[in-house]
């Protein structure tokens, strides 16, 4: 394939993988209760706070991709740093929200009927995932590419 | 011609590979299906003020409740108890079996409030009794210290008996028994047999309806039980047991009668797992439910309830001939 093509295709396909990344949590909770009978509604706030983010950071991604490929000196670089990213988030925004809700189960559930906003939550704790990720590729990024010796990094 | 490769990119192609193999093997073989099979996002308790009381209980007449599994705290446990909830209001019951595993994520004792106060509130208001056959989140149920207090912690704050005996309302005769390996297999064996035995031989009610957690007869998750038939079925053989209440198995199933004894699995309290069908199976599905029992007179009808209200199954049994 030429250059021209994968330049073309891989940045917004980098960015689906990455809105499915974020995505995937609230679609295994939306096909739990779902598959429990739960009703249609039940899940939807998730999925739909899940999705807001996930299509906030695709636009993030894909843009840092379109940045990276303009300045990098080598484009292995960029890809590194991108795939690295997109490995921290996919445990991050899944495993992170575990670690919340299992860990901590107790704390959520005694503010629970007090109109407790378990989708604040759930978005801060991806959120937090998405940030740790932006920040990994950005610093891996930069890490690997070479800088001209007397300047600051 | 192309760069060398440098230290650096080594080491971020290596955490990179590293990282995806760690990614694909934790997210794909545990934590997504474990999200997609645990309770853990919390819920609001139902918030409705029952008629206490308000059943009809007599020796010809009962209505109860049993659910199994409930012990989660969150969203689906809500649900299913706030279906429970409903149905009191429609068609009030007073009692609830309770089939095991009642507390998930944490021991009963730190979790007695979000795992049953606050689920069953309107239930325990209205004066409703529960009871309980014991759990396990495992097979080492009564292996260890820790198990071993967990269970204390139940029976205590439940006010239940022990770890198998028998109550009575109005015409059913309930039996709860500990289905832990060491309690059907083990050195506890013998002595609960014999019990269960004596119990069932001087029940004079026209109908018998045996508690435990693990099921017998299941075509779920777990399956049936190992070996928990050849013990246990020539008892209920032997003293015409009509029904065998169960969890364990995330689902719900009925059995056809087997030697005259229907098995219903009701594991379904709080979450779900999946299941097949075995050529015992009448139906099953796997869903968020509770099992309704209505008994009157020579009849004893069930409905499993899901928790959006919907009716999953009904069943009707004959009291047995002599009864």
């Amino acid at each position: 394939m030429r250059r021209e093509a994968v330049d073309r295709i891989a940045p917004p396909l980098y960015a689906a993988i990455d809105f499915a990344v974020i995505l995937a949590p609230a679609v295994a909770v939306k096909l739990a209760a779902d598959r429990g009978g739960m009703g249609d509604a039940e899940g939807v706030d998730l999925l739909a706070a899940s999705a807001l983010l996930g299509a906030a950071h695709a636009v993030v991604a894909f843009r840092r991709l379109r940045t990276e490929e303009r300045v990098a000196v080598r484009r292995a670089d960029m890809w590194l740093a991108a795939v690295d990213s997109l490995v921290m988030l996919a445990l991050g925004a899944t495993v992170l929200l575990v670690a919340v809700f299992y860990g901590f189960a107790d704390e959520h559930a005694s503010v629970a009927d007090r109109g407790y906003p378990v989708v604040v939550l759930w978005t801060g704790v991806q959120l937090v995932a998405v940030v740790i990720a932006e920040a990994t590729g950005r610093f891996v990024f930069w890490w690997l590419e070479p800088h001209p010796r007397g300047r600051p990094a | 011609m192309a760069d060398p490769v440098t230290r650096r990119q080594l080491l971020a192609a290596a955490a990179g590979a590293a990282g995806s193999i760690a990614a694909a093997t934790l997210l794909g073989e545990h934590v997504w299906p474990l999200l997609a099979r645990e309770d853990l996002i919390p819920g609001a308790a139902p918030d409705v003020v029952l008629s206490p009381n308000a059943w009809t209980e007599g020796d010809d007449r009962l209505s109860f409740v049993a659910v199994g599994d409930t012990g989660s705290g969150g969203r689906q446990a809500m649900a299913v108890a706030s279906a429970m909830a409903e149905t009191y209001r429609r068609a009030p019951f007073g009692l609830v079996s309770l089939l095991g595993d009642i507390c998930y994520y944490g021991n009963f004792e730190d979790r007695f409030e979000h795992v049953f106060a606050r689920p069953m509130r309107p239930l325990i208001d209205a004066g409703v009794g529960f009871e309980l056959a014991i759990g396990n989140h495992d097979d080492q149920l009564r292996h260890t210290d820790e198990s071993l207090a967990e269970i204390e912690a139940e029976l205590r704050l439940l006010g239940t008996p022990g770890l198998y005996y028998a109550t009575s309302h109005g015409p059913v005769d309930f039996f709860y028994l500990d289905s832990s390996v060491p309690a059907v297999f083990g050195e506890g064996a013998p002595e609960q047999w014999e019990w269960l035995d004596a119990a069932m031989a001087s029940s004079a009610n026209r109908w018998k309806v045996v508690a435990l957690h693990h099921p017998p007869y299941s075509s779920g998750r777990h399956g049936s039980t190992p070996g928990a038939r050849r013990v246990l079925e020539p008892m209920l053989r032997r003293h015409a047991v009509d029904l065998v209440l169960a969890g364990h198995d995330h689902h719900y199933e009925r059995t056809v009668p087997i030697a005259g004894t229907t098995y219903v699995v009701s594991g379904g309290g709080c979450k779900t797992t999946s299941t097949g069908r075995s050529p015992f199976t009448v139906t099953a599905e796997s869903t968020l439910h509770f099992l309704h029992v209505e008994v009157e007179g020579d009849r004893l009808r069930g409905r499993a309830v899901r928790a959006d209200g919907s009716v999953a199954d009904r069943f009707e049994l004959r009291a047995r001939e002599g009864r």
